[in-house]
């Protein structure tokens, strides 16, 4: 049976390879209907499986974990951004087993969709999983949040393998007493950066034990719920960190875990948090010094993240948010910066999107300074255009262009600083929108 | 007319799903536009519960199950107080879970009964299966306007008499259902969230409206320009009832 459903996947992979298209996720839904759900179930993967999951910075951390092996000499499997459902990853076993199923190489590194962790693991055996955070993403595609948890605490009760934990975060934190009986657990954290508050800055989910109910306490928040925390009550939160990040300075941007210094390319909190966990998984496999020195440092990213362009000679930087926290990190990075600057908001409502735009009404924007203009785009422009007004500012200085090229012609026309927020659907055709402009009137776009 | 309204947001901390407490930022806007003051106290565990009776107006939002479970016991401790600010004609406006719990029960998927306050006679069941939710952009016909929100829930609420309005596109109280809310002229309660004032002014006008005129002389209020708003509202209507 095995066999017979490996080669029509193949078939279907290579049909789709002669009519010059990306197979993707087509086989991996297919076989999902004749397997009735189990389709990551007819593989046989015989080397270590290392999973990553959490709502932001998955890519990320998939990437430099894969790049920790690779660069080490091992062969790898890793599956690219976008297919981490039980489908995507069929697919992509698809296209690197034989006819048996069976997959070779020295590790599997596998993004996963935190509603598909345990899915696609009651089929797949795995040794390592790595929990970055969870915040309000797209709630109506996956239910509420507490049902999400929920699901991944139920794996975790049988789970005897690695698990990689944020330890300054309460939702990913409690995973670790999933399992009583499991001796691999592990937690990453870091130490206060300059930014980090004594209150909570945005709105955030997690704040009360999820033991006892009791409020929990926070020693202080460096974004979010993210933070040094602890029950009163019952001590959750008190544990042995495998990992710490310290010395944080964003302005060079350096950090310290297990005494040794890195420089990273990239200047966020979110950034030492992801690389934390990129060092934990380190050390765990005993990846040499030099090579995870290396991929820290190295890591940069070109997916509309912190992006930069020049429209003209307007410099512009392009970050996709597609949740509360990542839009408030960018506020924060736009705020910190002085001199005036004008912003372009690219709001969408696809189904990827989750249909639901409410989260921008969580998006601090009472900080704004010396912003002088605000751009609203995307099918939710007026949504976004109407969150901003009500936060106080000058409905005077908004001006709405559904039509994307419109929104950035706007943005353009004047002179200054420029930050562009784009939401999950609408940041590839924002960037799109960003290269006609300069194909069309001048500018680059920058390498980091 | 008064010249300020009081507003208490209850369990703000916990019960804010999908830009709930944003309606506290429309109606603070609403008011600073026009030069009224407009102060939003909160109140939530563990705070020392002030006297209800003084504020026009009380605001509970919506909630996940767990946090919903969490506050509920407390809530009941404020009943008596609730009930009395109520009947002395304090606006309650309610969103979801807050809609829920002033019903007479409201039964989770597990079964759990958590006693609603039995203001209202409606109640409230969850369907077993956490998978079946009512998940969609939703307009309602109201006596005020066709109005827009976002519902996403999983109770089933029926026994309301007096809905807020009818429903064009969405669910409503229950899956496919003809109506939406509860309502008297001192009570909305709704699935709305969106938050669900930010693209309907009239309805956080009437609130308003009702609230300076407890003093036994309502005057219209200020006009304010809602473009953004009106045509973020059209947007979705012409998108959702397009036949």
């Amino acid at each position: 049976m095995n066999r017979i459903l490996i080669f029509i996947g193949k078939a279907i992979v290579g049909v789709l390879r002669l009519l010059g298209r990306n197979a993707g996720n087509l086989p991996g839904i297919i076989l999902w209907h004749l397997t009735r759900g189990r389709c990551c179930k007819m593989f046989k993967v015989d080397c270590p499986i290392i999973a990553v999951t959490g709502t932001n910075g998955k890519t990320s951390v998939t990437n430099c974990v894969a790049q920790l092996f690779k660069q080490s000499g091992k062969t790898i499997i890793i599956n690219k951004e976008g297919n981490n459902l039980d489908t995507g990853i069929c697919s992509l076993l698809l296209r690197y087993c034989d006819g048996a199923g069976r997959v070779k190489a020295d590790y599997l590194i596998l993004e996963t969709d935190e509603s598909h962790v345990p899915v696609v693991y009651s089929q797949l055996k795995l040794e390592t999983l790595i929990v970055l955070n969870f915040f309000r993403d797209q709630l109506d595609r996956n239910g509420e949040m507490e049902t999400l948890i929920q699901k991944i605490n139920g794996f975790c009760k049988t789970f005897e393998g690695n698990l990689i934990l944020n330890g300054d975060d309460p939702n990913t934190a409690r995973l670790g007493r999933a399992n009583p009986n499991n001796k691999n657990v592990r937690y990453f954290r870091a130490e206060p950066y300059a930014f980090a508050t004594k209150e909570i800055f945005e709105a955030s989910e997690g704040r009360f034990c999820p033991f006892c109910g009791e409020a929990l306490e926070y020693d202080f928040y460096q974004y979010s719920h993210i933070g040094r925390f602890h029950c009163p009550k019952c001590s959750f939160g008190d544990y042995q960190p495998y990992v710490t990040a310290s010395k944080i300075d964003l302005e060079k941007p350096v950090f310290t875990v297990e005494g040794h210094e890195y420089s990273p390319k990239l200047n966020s909190i979110y950034n030492v948090y992801n690389m934390t966990a990129v060092a934990a998984a380190a050390k765990l496999y005993g990846i040499k010094q030099e090579v995870t020195d290396k991929v820290i440092s190295k890591y940069t990213v070109n997916n509309g993240r912190m992006e930069n362009f020049l429209l003209g000679d307007r410099k512009t930087t392009l970050n996709l948010a597609k949740n509360p926290v990542g839009a408030n990190m960018t506020l924060r990075v736009m705020n910190e910066m002085n001199g005036e600057k004008e912003l372009l908001f690219v709001l969408n409502d696809n189904v990827a999107d989750g249909l639901d735009v409410s989260w921008i009404w969580d998006i601090n924007f009472s900080i704004f300074e010396r912003v002088t203009r605000v751009v609203t785009s995307g099918t939710r422009a007026y949504d976004i255009a109407v969150r901003i007004k009500c936060s106080g500012y000058d409905q005077e200085k908004i001006v709405v262009r559904p039509d994307l090229d419109k929104a950035v012609e706007e943005l353009a026309k004047t002179p200054g600083r420029k930050f562009v927020i784009a939401n999950y659907t609408a940041v590839q055709p924002t960037r799109s929108a960003l290269k006609r402009y300069i194909a069309k009137h001048g500018g680059e776009q920058i390498e980091k | 007319m008064k010249s300020e309204m009081r507003v208490l947001h209850m369990y703000g901390d916990m019960l804010d799903l999908y830009g709930d407490s944003g309606n506290m930022e429309v109606l603070r806007y609403r008011c600073g536009k026009r030069g009224i003051m407009c102060q939003v106290d909160g109140y939530s565990l563990g705070g020392e519960l002030p006297d209800l009776s003084k504020y026009d107006l009380i605001y509970i939002g919506g909630g996940a199950d767990l946090e919903q479970q969490h506050i509920s016991a407390d809530l009941l401790r404020c009943k008596e107080a609730i009930k009395k600010a109520y009947e002395g004609g304090t606006f309650l406006f309610l969103i979801c879970g807050g809609y829920q719990l002033m019903g007479k029960y409201y039964r989770d998927a597990d079964g759990n009964e958590i006693p609603g306050l039995g203001l209202f006679d409606y109640y409230t069941v969850a369907p077993a299966s956490r998978r079946k939710r009512c998940i969609s952009n939703i307009v309602v016909r109201t006596k005020f306007a066709d109005v827009v929100g976002f519902e996403n829930h999983g109770g089933q609420t029926q026994g309301v008499k007096t809905p807020l309005g009818e429903v064009l596109f969405g669910n409503g109280n229950c899956s496919k259902s003809q109506y939406e809310g509860y309502f008297e002229e001192n009570v909305i309660a709704t699935y709305m969230h969106g938050p669900c004032l930010s693209k309907n002014p009239e309805l956080a006008d009437y609130m308003i409206g009702y609230c300076l005129g407890r003093d036994g002389s309502p005057e219209p209020l200020a006009q304010l320009d809602d473009t953004l708003e009106k045509k973020c509202r059209q947007v979705m209507l012409d998108r959702l009832l397009k036949k």
